[in-house]
């Protein structure tokens, strides 16, 4: 068996990540998705992250992920999805996923696999952020005047 | 005439020279990865504290030590800090 491993500047889907770690024998799957978060950001808000990849040693590191969660936790399988490109707060940036036997063994493979890919997997992100707006002047009906 | 290296620019060191990609000279045996990194940081200073801060990849793989050559035609690219997630 095998990860499954995923750099896609399309929608991420979970309930497909989900598909990925099926099988009868397999009582324990976690899947964890990080979401880009529509946060503060200085005077304005996050609306979008960009995401650029190094992707033949991302794609190596990936799955050198793969190999030691199954390895270290005898996961039987492994999802490692992230998104490149623009992402929108909202929006699915990251799927990770493990499914073994039991429970305790995926938690803690997808534990592992969500910080070994933040430490070592070459993916960079940049904030697109929007100013707040100030609030919209209501707009005169045509041919009022002023009176001021 | 020798081929040069083709260095790849990320994030923050992409920002710093302002662009994703420059090509650069090196002599025909190559010179060592650490002596590289600071010819580029003394042409572009704006560099400097991202290449303090990065991994350097040859060919796609890590540089496992300063003195590692590299040669003409070779991939180049500066990693600064991960932020994948």
């Amino acid at each position: 068996m095998s990860g499954s491993i995923r750099l896609s500047r399309r929608a991420l889907s979970f309930p497909a990540a989900a598909r990925a770690l099926a099988g009868a024998e397999l009582g324990g799957v976690v899947l964890f998705a990080g979401r880009v978060r529509g946060e503060r950001s200085g005077p304005g808000r996050v609306v979008a992250l960009d995401y650029e990849v190094h992707e033949p040693p991302a794609l190596r590191a990936l799955r050198e992920l793969d190999r030691s969660a199954r390895h270290r936790f005898g996961v039987a399988r492994t999802v490692l999805w992230h998104r490149v490109g623009r992402v929108r707060a909202g929006e699915i940036a990251v799927i990770v996923g493990a499914a073994a036997g039991h429970r305790a063994p995926a938690f803690a493979a997808a534990r592992f696999l969500i910080d070994e890919l933040k430490r070592t997997v070459p993916i960079w992100k940049t904030e697109r952020a929007r100013s707040a707006r100030r609030p919209r002047r209501r707009r005169r009906p045509r041919g009022a005047r002023s009176s001021g | 005439m020798a081929r040069p290296v083709r260095i790849l620019l990320f994030a923050t060191a992409r920002a710093a020279v302002g662009r994703p990609e420059i090509e650069w000279t090196v002599p025909a045996d190559g010179m060592p990865a650490r002596a590289l990194a600071a010819d580029l940081a003394k042409a572009y200073p704006r560099l400097a504290p991202t290449l303090r801060a990065s991994r350097l990849v040859r060919n796609g793989r890590p540089i496992g030590r300063p003195s590692e050559r590299v040669r003409p035609g070779d991939e180049f690219a500066i990693h600064p800090p991960y932020g994948g997630g």
